[in-house]
């Protein structure tokens, strides 16, 4: 999620999209059964208001560390308010972006992640997720490797498990940043609905993940398997990570929000799951 | 940019329509169900759809659309639309709808989409589907759509697919100059798709607000704001505005508002109700509450007639004068909120305001010059509560010489006014001094009247400035009658007949409007108040009136509509009595004391006026009746007429029919007593409420021609009688009480119809109070239908006549009494017991033209002699050129032969008295009339 900040790499992310449908006869990309177990997990079960589970969930306040709208010229400052951060009463985690003055920017939101309360390393990781909409929304549900303060970014890793933009409501991203493959040389690959959107119904986001593969799926639907040799640097994924679960506004790989862009919007997040492989 | 209505008619369609026809190649309609409707998408690919047709808006270019083979988004073909140039003489815009004439079933359809790029940077002013040339029921527009010279797609969502099974509208567009100059667009690839891909479907009315609206029975409110929002696949709301027909709406108490299907609100009753509408299955945002007060609370009756002369007046509204222009009576200044009505009140226009705040009447075009004026009047009714502090503000603003707002030369001036001048649910006059607008230094130029304050509805008539100065009112010119009364049964307030009490205050300052002054009327002191609003008279010391039974006044006014009389003991106790209002002349009333209860009348320290107009008073005194008695001293007057010409019920002059029960239990609670009063035998109700006679047998009174009753009562404030036939059928007649002594009355039976006279069965009364009745019988007059006797022969000095129908006088010579006016009327001379009578049978109208014309300047009274049996409505006219008439009321029918007197007064000043040259009757019946003449 660390993107560089190049208008060409910018120029190249939006013109290189393409699709990838269930069906393809690459068998690279066929489904595998196998047997997991679930290890760690939160249904946001709770009262309307409430905040989520503090022994799971951390949040990042503010713009950042480089106050540079966390290295992606983000518009939102990130709060924990019930604003912008709550449980809806209904089982799920809503995480609202709005278009109000706060702490000298023009939107808040939120962005949560598990580390220091749980990180690990390959099984399946999944959300169930229902997206918000508009031009310049940018929600996602993503990892980064547990070493990011001793190692740093992109040495650490980041495996993108769902990335979206509102302004394509039918598309959805996954991707994988790591040295000398981050930001806009990140591997990713996108899938889209030709008569559905995102931000209709809840959709399950999930990657599977061992030692020689990450496979991205979308519902029962596996659009993209990243193996060591796909990579142009290190394969950094063998150490533990952790979840993040956020709704930016603007920065580089979405665009500005525009006055069209309807305000709040709210990324409502069923549950999340962490599994480990079991024979 | 120009905006079109639709509503394109017939005529325009056939004037301009220019027809595309082009049959596809790809489908066979011919082929399918007949009962279904085609679902064609494409409407526009590289050609016209199947069964597609053109035609152009009325006043539209009619060529600017063609088929374009060079520029095109894909295939062979696009649509091209050429927007003229302002002042195109061929046409003002590009606009057009393509329709077919069998409609096609959309409703697997989510949108209609196309591919479009111009000339130029451009704005379309509206583009979309529905418009079908006739009814358009499921219109849907998009409006502002932004081109540019790049091909881009664009999406006109439908509202509700399902709602389009048979729609023949498949795309319209209107489009104007951009600033001025005209321009290129294409559109290419226009069909409908199923995207799949348009989200949160979101519907509004009322552009999504709660409005709260007050409202009334019988008003309208039209609910607009329709909106259809959608999400496009570019995470990009787009709002179109669906016709009303997409709509179900819905009413939450349809008792009070229903609505329409196309979202006509109709307010039918008091209370609140919330409109709401459905898109679909979902609730659109955004709703209307309807809290209506009912029915309009306004005047029943119109404001007092202005008596000022129109020579004296500037007047912007009102019905006696002619009015100056006023540009506008609502200028609906910002924040304003008022509303302005032109309603008739009892025929007579008066402006309702509702929702007033402030509002500007503005006649800045043709200012008025109002220098030589004293007064501003304007007559105002609220049904809103005047409690202190509500207040109506009145604005003057002039314009000064410049004739315009500002410039430095304005000046204005507001004054407010509060209760009590202020009274809910009555006309109050203002006569508002010019002076008293100290900062509107000079108002030759005046230009607006704003009106505020408090009182949100209000009904205003009668605004004039006038000079007050040298042209007063009118008043009356005879003194009022002069009392009769004892006086020592008197407590005389104000009367020069009796010693008034003394010190008594005729003008305490109670803050009213009112002008109290005292004038001379024909030598008698007369109380005038002028402008009444409400006016006291404090007593010097309280007064015991007690032993009193009525109050006595006599009232005179042309101009009040409404007048109450309150008498007040301390507390303070009062309790009005209204006075009929406006008055013939001079009236007296004798008002039962006991209408006051409870004022304590033993201890009196006011009396009180409220109402409007000019009154002046007269003989206000208290008196006791009979010497205070409350049973008659004397017996009712003996009746004179022919027994053989009358069916007595009750009286001892005549015998009565037989077996006649005067006290039949009908369930009344009224004690029925006979009792002797000076000999004579009286009937006694005591405590009417009700009570009926039951004849000893049924009457047949076809031959009678009057009921006689006479009737005493101190204490009765409502009595009638009823005549009764068997059905039964039942009329009453109202008989004047509380009376004055003894009271006669002989009523037409005529007035009792529909009574069947020929079957009267029963006598019924109603009333209060304790009444004596004697003498109840039936007559006939005359004893015929034609005079046996000779009209009386006049005694006046035939120098002081002017004759023109008499034995007794030389007539005026030539005179036809017969001209042809287009009558109905048969005219005859007929021998009355020897003398020559006139006699009328059959009247509707019938003239008289006089030999030659007549200056009767010097005579004082018209006299006739007149004799009917049968007539219930007689008048007499005198005529003089112009024709300039008025008419006299004579009494009929009569009992024998009546002699009246009329005063020639009684004809001005309609009538030039110095040029008389016809005379007219108007009425029915048959009637015999001699001795027409004038005399002094």
């Amino acid at each position: 999620m660390k993107w560089s900040h190049s208008m060409l790499m910018n120029r190249f992310l939006f013109t290189v999209i393409f699709f990838a449908f269930w069906g393809c006869k690459d068998e690279d990309n066929a489904i595998v059964d196998r047997n997991y177990q679930l290890v760690w997990e939160d249904d946001f079960a709770g009262p309307a208001g409430a905040a989520p589970d503090p022994a799971k969930w951390t949040y990042d306040i503010g713009t950042g560390p480089g106050n540079n709208g966390w290295g992606n010229n983000e518009l939102q400052y990130y709060t924990d308010r019930p604003e912008n951060v709550a449980l809806d009463g209904a089982g799920n985690l809503a995480i609202t972006a709005r278009s109000e003055s706060y702490a000298g920017r023009a939107f808040t939101s939120a962005r949560l992640n598990t580390k220091g309360a749980f990180d690990q390393a390959y099984g399946r990781f999944e959300a169930r997720i229902k997206m918000p909409w508009g031009p310049g929304i940018w929600p996602a549900f993503w990892m980064l490797g547990s070493n990011i303060d001793e190692v740093y970014w992109p040495q650490c890793g980041e495996i993108d498990i769902m990335e979206y933009r509102g302004q394509q409501p039918n598309l959805v991203h996954g991707s994988l940043h790591g040295p000398g493959y981050s930001g806009g040389a990140a591997i990713t690959k996108s899938f889209g609905f030709t008569n559905d959107r995102f931000d209709v119904d809840f959709h399950v986001f999930a990657v599977e993940w061992a030692e020689d593969y990450i496979d991205y799926y979308v519902d029962n639907t596996l659009y993209q398997r990243i193996r060591p040799e796909n990579v142009p640097g290190e394969w950094v994924y063998d150490q533990p990570f952790f979840i993040i679960l956020n709704v930016a506004v603007g920065g580089n790989y979405v665009g500005f929000p525009t006055p069209q862009t309807p305000f709040p919007q709210t990324m409502l997040v069923d549950y999340v799951k962490a599994y480990k492989e079991v024979n | 940019m120009k905006n079109i209505k639709y509503q394109t008619s017939a005529l325009a369609l056939l004037a301009t329509l220019a027809i595309w026809t082009v049959i596809s190649c790809k489908r066979d309609i011919e082929d399918l169900d007949p009962a279904s409707f085609p679902t064609t998408a494409e409407v526009f690919i590289d050609g016209f759809s199947a069964g597609l047709n053109y035609g152009a808006f009325g006043g539209s270019k009619v060529t600017a659309f063609d088929v374009d083979t060079e520029v095109k988004y894909k295939g062979a073909a696009s649509m091209k639309f050429a927007v003229p140039d302002a002042g195109d003489p061929q046409g003002a815009y590009a606009g057009g709808s393509y329709f077919t004439a069998v409609g096609r079933n959309l409703s697997g359809y989510d949108a209609l989409t196309f591919w479009a790029r111009a000339s130029k940077a451009a704005t379309l002013d509206v583009v979309g589907f529905g418009n079908d040339f006739g009814e358009s029921t499921f219109l849907v527009t998009l409006e502002g759509v932004p081109v540019n010279t790049n091909w881009q797609k664009y999406i006109i969502p439908i509202p509700d697919p399902s709602k389009l099974t048979q729609e023949r509208g498949m795309f319209f567009y209107s489009e104007g100059p951009e600033d001025g100059l005209g321009y290129t667009f294409w559109i290419d690839e226009l069909k409908f798709e199923k995207l799949g891909t348009l989200a949160h479907p979101r519907s509004f009315i009322l552009e999504g607000q709660d409005q709260v609206f007050s409202a009334e029975t019988g008003q309208k409110l039209d609910i607009g704001g329709l909106k259809a929002t959608f999400n496009l696949p570019t995470g990009v709301d787009q709002s179109v505005k669906p016709a009303p027909a997409y709509f179900s709406f819905s009413s939450s108490n349809t008792s009070v508002a229903s609505v329409s299907s196309t979202g006509i609100v109709s307010v039918v009753d008091s209370g609140t109700a919330v409109i709401t509408a459905n898109l679909g299955s979902r609730p659109a945002i955004g709703s209307l509450t309807v809290n209506s007060t009912g029915q309009a609370v306004g005047p029943t009756t119109a404001a007092p007639t202005p008596t000022v002369n129109a020579d004296s007046v500037i007047s912007l509204f009102s019905n006696a004068y002619n009015n100056v222009p006023v540009d506008t009576w609502n200028t609906r200044w910002q924040f304003s909120t008022a509303e302005d009505f032109d309603i008739q009140i009892a025929g007579d226009d008066v402006k309702r305001y509702r929702k007033l705040n402030f509002v500007g009447i503005e006649f800045s075009s043709k200012t008025i010059n109002a220098s030589a004026m004293t007064h501003f009047h304007i007559d105002l009714w609220t049904p809103d509560p005047t409690e202190l502090p509500a207040a109506f503000k009145v604005l003057l603003v002039d314009f000064g010489a410049n004739g315009t707002f500002g410039g430095g030369d304005d000046a204005s001036h507001e004054l407010s006014f509060t209760r009590p001048t202020l009274v809910s649910e009555q006309w109050v006059s203002l006569d508002i001094p010019l002076s008293n607008f100290a900062g509107l230094v000079n108002r030759a130029h005046l230009a607006q009247l704003v009106l505020s304050g408090d009182l949100p509805n209000v009904y205003i008539d009668n605004v004039y400035f006038y000079n007050a100065g040298p042209v007063a009112p009118t008043g009356p010119t005879v003194a009022a009658p002069v009392p009769t009364r004892n006086p020592a049964d008197v407590i005389s307030i104000f009367s020069d007949t009796y010693t008034n009490i003394a010190g008594t205050d005729f003008n305490p300052n109670w803050g009213q409007a009112t002008v109290v002054s005292q004038v001379s009327v024909a030598g008698n002191n007369t109380l005038r108040y002028a402008g009444l609003n409400y006016q006291g008279t404090q007593f010097a010391n309280n007064l015991d009136v007690s032993g009193m039974t009525h109050l006595h006044l006599d009232f005179w006014t042309q101009n009040s509509s409404n007048l109450n009389i309150f008498l007040i003991s301390p507390g303070p106790v009062e309790k009005p009595f209204s006075l009929t209002v406006p008055t013939s002349g001079w009236a007296s009333v004798d008002i039962p004391l006991a209408n006051f209860a409870p004022v304590a009348l033993d201890n009196l320290i006011q009396f009180k006026f409220d109402g409007n107009g000019d009154i002046y008073l007269d003989n206000l005194y208290f008196y006791k009746n009979g010497g205070g008695g409350t049973i008659p001293t004397t017996a009712a007057p003996t009746p004179a007429f022919n027994a053989a010409n009358v069916i007595s019920v009750f009286s001892d002059a005549y015998t009565n029919i037989a077996g006649t029960d005067l006290n039949p239990n009908w369930g009344q609670a009224t004690q029925v007593t006979q009792t002797p009063v000076a000999g004579n035998n009286t009937l006694l109700y005591t405590g009417l409420n009700y009570q009926g006679i039951q004849l000893g047998s049924n009457q047949d009174l076809s031959n009678m021609t009057h009921l006689h009753l006479d009737f005493w009562t101190v204490n009765s404030s409502s009595l009638k009688v009823f005549l009764i036939s068997t059905g039964p059928v039942e009329t009453p007649f109202a008989l004047s009480v509380p009376t004055n002594g003894w009271a006669s009355v002989d009523i037409p039976l005529s007035s009792f119809a529909p009574v069947n006279l020929a079957d009267v069965f029963q006598f019924k009364f109603e009333g209060n109070g304790n009444i004596y009745l004697d003498n109840i019988l039936f007559y006939k007059t005359g004893g015929g239908t034609i005079p046996t006797t000779a009209a009386p022969t006049p005694a006046f000095n035939a120098a002081n006549v002017i004759s023109v129908f008499s034995d007794a006088y030389t007539n005026i010579a030539g005179t036809d009494l017969n001209p042809n006016w287009g009558q109905a009327t048969q005219v005859t001379q007929v021998p009355v017991a020897g003398n020559n009578t006139l006699l009328y049978t059959g009247l509707n109208y019938q003239g008289i033209q006089l030999g030659s014309n007549q200056n009767l300047s010097s005579m004082t009274h018209l006299h006739l002699d007149f004799w009917t049996a049968n007539s219930t409505a007689l008048k007499v006219f005198l005529i003089s050129p112009g024709p300039a008439e008025k008419s006299y009321t004579l009494t009929v029918p009569t009992s024998g032969w009546t002699s009246i007197d009329i005063p020639l007064t009684e004809f001005t000043p309609a009538v030039n008295l110095a040029d008389v040259f016809q005379f007219k009757f108007e009425g029915d019946g048959n009637i015999y009339f001699d001795n027409i003449l004038f005399h002094n």
